[in-house]
């Protein structure tokens, strides 16, 4: 089948890092699984036993169950946004394997969309297996793997744009260290992972809904507990899904192109 | 020629640069050549002459300001994937993809141009045995010697086959030894009509491979010509004197570093060869 030139230039830049991810496969398992499998167990089973039930949005959980769903947006944050900011940095500042693959019939617009959908991919895909363990040990119903997959991938895509957008705008590696800890790591306490947002005083609750790691956790247990559906979460994703894809990809081309 | 039949064309190269200060640099201050089938096109210059950024618009990553730049007779911006399909590069820096290995490094490389892994295969074997890398084909690029790696960075830009070959300073940090392999293998490749651009800062090798040189110097080319011209137009002398160190002088036919010198500037003015 002839692939129209664009997607096959996406199509190879991908294949490229999935080439390598097979190559490491043993290394890529252990670091992509282990964290989100270690948060699982404590925070699920560890603390969920101390702590019983949740009661929010008049639904009772288990606490297990919360968390387990928290630990899906968690994932969806923490491998979108590391793949994209280290690993793009890598790429980008020490391999300079952008250059080189957009020096070829591949353009600079292709590969930068190759990285973000290889980003969102490999997140995704973790994103999926922790689903997967809940779904093992009876926290979601077996059809949340399917419907959760699109939010999974946008999600994944969003924070795989921030990273990138960071990627391209720090000098060195040791400047991603910044936006690690102002925001990725406040969003990751306060954005309600690990416990409900009512907790939090009245103006954390705004701040924290402005960030969008909160919306995709008020999204992923819509779709995985039964949550009820609360629809701003939608447009608040939607603004930073294009925000952060359309700009990391501006800032990783003026950074590359004089 | 036709101007068709010309396999890379600049046309009123210009770039400038924004600077971080507000201010703008003119790196390339519209520059004209073509390059013709067979023929090797050598780039001399000081730092920040502007060679480095003339490749890199006439591979098409960066835009240029104004002017044009041509591969077999398509425009590099305006029909970007075209045109690279028939260019190699080898830039300056190093751009080899440290997660393979030499030899799958080669493959992939060709796949980008559409080549069949099948083929990029042969390709990839013969073309470490032509640049003697045939026994460094499983080794990783951090395994390899520099010299090992600009090598296997030239290789990469011929997996194409392409007709215009662009290198920038592809020799730099080799032995003697592997330059001149170097050299035979672009000789051989130019022998199939492919059109080359080589940016250099050895003058021997430039006198020795190009075909013509143009020389320039902040942003313009100031002359370009064959070797032998260039030398016989501005030296115009059979001996030139050099002084090797105080006291010691020689005398010597002029070669093209006299010319380099005369038209950049800087050493001759001190007097250290005189024509």
């Amino acid at each position: 089948m002839l692939i129209p030139d664009s997607l096959w230039g996406v199509r190879c830049v991908w294949l490229r890092y999935f080439d390598v991810f097979r190559k490491g496969l043993r290394y890529y398992l252990v670091t992509t699984f282990t964290e989100p499998i270690l948060t699982l167990l404590s925070f699920g089973l560890g603390v969920g036993s101390l702590i019983g039930g949740v009661h929010t949005q008049g639904h009772q959980v288990s606490y297990r169950d919360f968390v387990f769903s928290g630990i899906i947006g968690q994932t969806i944050l923490t491998q979108g946004f590391f793949e994209a900011a280290y690993g793009g940095f890598i790429r980008m500042y020490y391999q300079r394997i952008f250059q080189a693959m957009a020096q070829t019939p591949i353009t600079l617009s292709e590969v930068l969309w190759g990285e973000l959908l290889w980003d969102a991919t490999k997140s995704c895909v973790a994103a999926e297996v922790v689903a997967l363990i809940g779904v093992v040990l009876g926290s979601f119903p077996a059809i949340s793997l399917l419907t959760l997959l699109p939010l999974a991938f946008l999600s994944s895509l969003l924070f795989a744009g921030f990273g990138l957008a960071v990627a391209a705008s720090s000098k060195n590696i040791e400047e991603i260290n910044y936006p690690q800890y102002l925001i990725v790591f406040p969003m990751f306490l306060f954005c309600g992972v690990f416990y409900p947002l009512e907790s939090l005083p009245r103006f954390l609750q705004y701040v924290a809904w402005v960030l969008p790691l909160t919306s995709v956790n008020s999204l992923t247990r819509t779709l995985t507990l039964g949550f009820p559906f609360e629809w701003w979460s939608l447009p608040i994703l939607a603004a930073w899904l294009l925000a952060l894809v359309l700009g990391s990809r501006r800032l990783m081309t003026r950074r590359l192109v004089k | 020629m036709a101007a068709e039949n010309i396999p890379l064309r600049v046309e009123n190269l210009v770039k400038r640069y924004r600077l971080d200060d507000g201010g703008e640099l003119e790196a390339v201050a519209g520059i004209s050549f073509a390059v013709a089938p067979g023929e090797c096109f050598g780039l001399l210059g000081p730092n920040g002459a502007g060679k480095s950024t003339t490749i890199s618009c006439l591979t098409g990553f960066y835009p240029a300001t104004s002017g044009r730049v041509l591969i077999e007779g398509r425009d590099v911006h305006l029909e970007p994937k075209a045109a690279r399909r028939e260019l190699g590069v080898c830039s300056q820096e190093e751009t080899l993809d440290s997660d393979f290995n030499a030899f799958d490094q080669l493959v992939r490389h060709a796949t980008f141009f559409r080549v069949p892994v099948e083929e990029g295969e042969k390709r990839a074997a013969d073309l470490l045995e032509r640049f003697q890398l045939a026994d460094k084909s499983n080794v990783e690029i951090e395994a390899l010697s520099g010299g090992m790696r600009r090598r296997l960075q030239v290789a990469r830009a011929l997996i194409s086959r392409p007709k215009v070959l662009v290198l920038d300073e592809p020799t730099t940090g080799l032995d003697p030894e592997v330059r001149r392999m170097l050299w035979a293998v672009l000789a051989d490749y130019r022998s199939t009509g492919a059109a080359i651009l080589l940016s250099t800062h050895y003058m021997e090798e430039a006198q020795r491979i190009c075909d013509r040189v143009a020389i320039m110097a902040r942003g313009k080319i100031l002359d370009v010509d064959s070797p032998a011209n260039l030398i016989a137009k501005h030296i115009g002398v059979a001996e030139v004197s050099e002084e090797l160190r105080p006291g010691v002088t020689w005398r010597r036919p002029p070669n093209l570093e006299d010319v380099y010198l005369k038209l950049t500037g800087s050493k001759l003015e001190a007097g250290h060869a005189d024509p």
